[in-house]
């Protein structure tokens, strides 16, 4: 099948179109950098989405869990055994995301006989100050995006991760708009739990290219929240400890998002 | 016959999150030596390991407090008399160390990384069992090295387990990798039997128990302690006076580890011991 350049790009665009729908139902993921750390944060029923990954590093991901388990291992796997044999301080969300998982994921799609990487993540990096964190979302093609947007755009102290493109540019939009490098934690989750509805409602409603108004935007909050939870955690920018990634729980940010 | 696949499974195997075995896989660990021919002692010793000594733990009122001297020796010399023989291994463990610091400072490093990577990988914290077991496997795994004469090191275990009575947890350890649960107070190293004798002492027939002294008290017993054994064990320094170099103290607590500054154990000690 494969044999003929022509078919070769067929197939990969089929492969990608079926990964897309795979992914379209996901429920989005926020991470947003504020005066004292990085919050990710989502609102799920289920599985944990947002994981630790080494000192300073978190991932988010959506898709299919045994993949995401597999790109999970391989990512504390690299960044463990690069922080024993050389320090922490060597361990860098840049080398482990462009060197080690982004050629991985791009082989796995590109070999059609083989299966893809089903999963989409969003990696951060908490840095001394906000200018220094560091946002990587990589695609299942091994395709990478920084900080928010794209190489050669501004530098964003925030990043999301949706099923579609669609739904992400919108939350994109509003962070935009919305977000200051020097927030407190409390306006920062009010941010975060606006852009994942945000995010949330453009995936359901399809084409909408206008951001929905606030109203709209916490009565979908407060229909979500009835029967599901809010899953976060932060990465303190808290130099005096080595470790950290901290989860919250849902009781303390659900009586933060009632304000 | 087909073994059942469950038998694999790399996330509940005891092969699950062990981080010693991935950096065996990926030789940046030494693997074992099994069946290592036991050298004689050479009459004619050209090289001597670095090694240093006494290290003491006992239980107060306030936790867990593990203290150590800071020097490393060569045989009859003094090599360091800043040694960091009581290392913290992860929010509320601390693993003091009397033997080889090279193989002690590695064993610690990977008993760190380990149960990170634990937590990490399985989305859980190791138990505390699991945490003594660890360090317990990585001596036996030394203990080729042991019998060829380099590598000894006989560590204690301090930590603080919040799902089980009594919660401060004391360990030492043979270099075999024998585990022994200590309910007071713990010594190892050549000046140990000095301060085992003062520990003993004092928790029976001392003004008060050990586990019923204030932080103050723990101090000054732990400091005098150590001064005795350097006082017959060339190995252990005790405090040095003219230099100012006190020994390192540690408490684990329900709140996590602290290390006693500098000024406050010479405070003590200025009080009680000198």
């Amino acid at each position: 099948m494969i044999e003929e350049p022509y078919r070769w790009v067929e197939a990969i665009a089929n492969r990608r179109e079926y990964i897309e729908a795979q992914l379209a139902p996901g429920s989005p993921i926020v991470a947003i950098g504020y005066r004292d750390g990085i919050l990710f944060l989502t609102i799920g029923k289920a599985r944990q989405k947002i994981f630790e990954i080494y000192d300073r590093i978190a991932m988010g991901a959506i898709g299919h869990p045994g993949d995401i388990e597999r790109l999970r291992m391989a990512a504390i796997e690299l960044a463990s055994t690069e922080g024993f044999t050389r320090s922490a301080a060597d361990v860098s969300l840049r080398r482990l995301v462009h060197y080690s998982l982004s050629p991985v994921m791009k082989s796995a799609f590109e070999q059609v006989y083989g299966a893809p990487y089903l999963a989409r993540m969003l990696f951060a990096e908490v840095g001394e100050s906000p200018e220094e964190d560091l946002f990587l979302r990589v695609e299942y093609d091994g395709e990478i995006a920084t900080n928010g947007a794209v190489y050669g755009q501004v530098r964003h102290g925030f990043a999301v991760l949706s099923g579609t493109a669609h739904s992400r540019e919108l939350m994109e939009e509003f962070l935009n708009a919305q977000h200051a490098p020097d927030a407190t934690f409390d306006a920062t989750v009010k941010s975060a739990l606006d852009a994942w509805s945000i995010g949330q409602m453009a995936s359901q409603a399809g084409d909408t290219t206008e951001l929905p108004d606030r109203g709209a935007v916490l009565q979908h909050r407060q229909g979500q929240l009835a029967n599901s939870g809010i899953e976060a955690a932060v990465l303190e920018r808290d130099t005096t400890t080595a470790i950290r990634y901290r989860s919250l729980s849902d009781t303390v940010l659900r009586n933060l998002s009632n304000e | 016959m087909e073994r059942s696949p469950v038998v694999f499974d790399q996330n509940f195997s005891g092969a699950a999150g062990d981080f010693a075995a991935l950096l065996r896989h990926k030789r940046l660990l030494p693997v074992p030596l099994i069946g290592a021919i036991p050298q004689p002692p050479s009459t004619q010793t050209t090289w001597q390991p670095t090694e240093s000594t006494t290290i003491l733990a006992f239980k107060f009122s306030g936790g867990v407090l593990v203290a150590g001297d800071r020097r490393a020796t060569a045989g009859n010399t003094v090599v360091y008399d800043r040694a960091d023989k009581v290392l913290e291994i992860d929010r509320h463990s601390i693993m003091a160390i009397a033997g080889v610091p090279a193989t002690a400072w590695e064993m610690a490093r990977v008993l760190e990384h380990s149960f990170q990577y634990f937590r990490r990988t399985q989305l859980q914290e190791m138990s505390v069992d699991g945490k003594v077991r660890a360090l317990s496997k990585l001596l036996r795994d030394n203990f080729g090295f042991v019998m060829q004469g380099v590598g000894i090191v006989v560590p204690i275990f301090a930590t603080y387990d919040s799902q089980v009575k009594p919660e401060a947890r004391l360990y030492f350890y043979d270099a075999m990798g024998a585990q022994f649960e200590a309910t007071d107070f713990a010594a190892t190293g050549s000046g140990s039997p000095a301060v085992r004798g003062i520990l003993y002492y004092e928790n029976n027939w001392g003004p008060k128990p050990l586990h019923k002294l204030n932080e103050q008290e723990a101090v000054s017993i732990a400091l005098r302690a150590l001064d005795t054994a350097a006082e017959s064990d060339t190995a252990t320094a005790g405090v040095d006076r003219t230099g100012k170099i006190y020994p390192l103290i540690k408490i684990v607590s329900r709140h996590g580890i602290t290390t006693l500054p500098q000024s406050k154990i010479a405070g003590v000690f200025k009080e009680t011991v000198a």
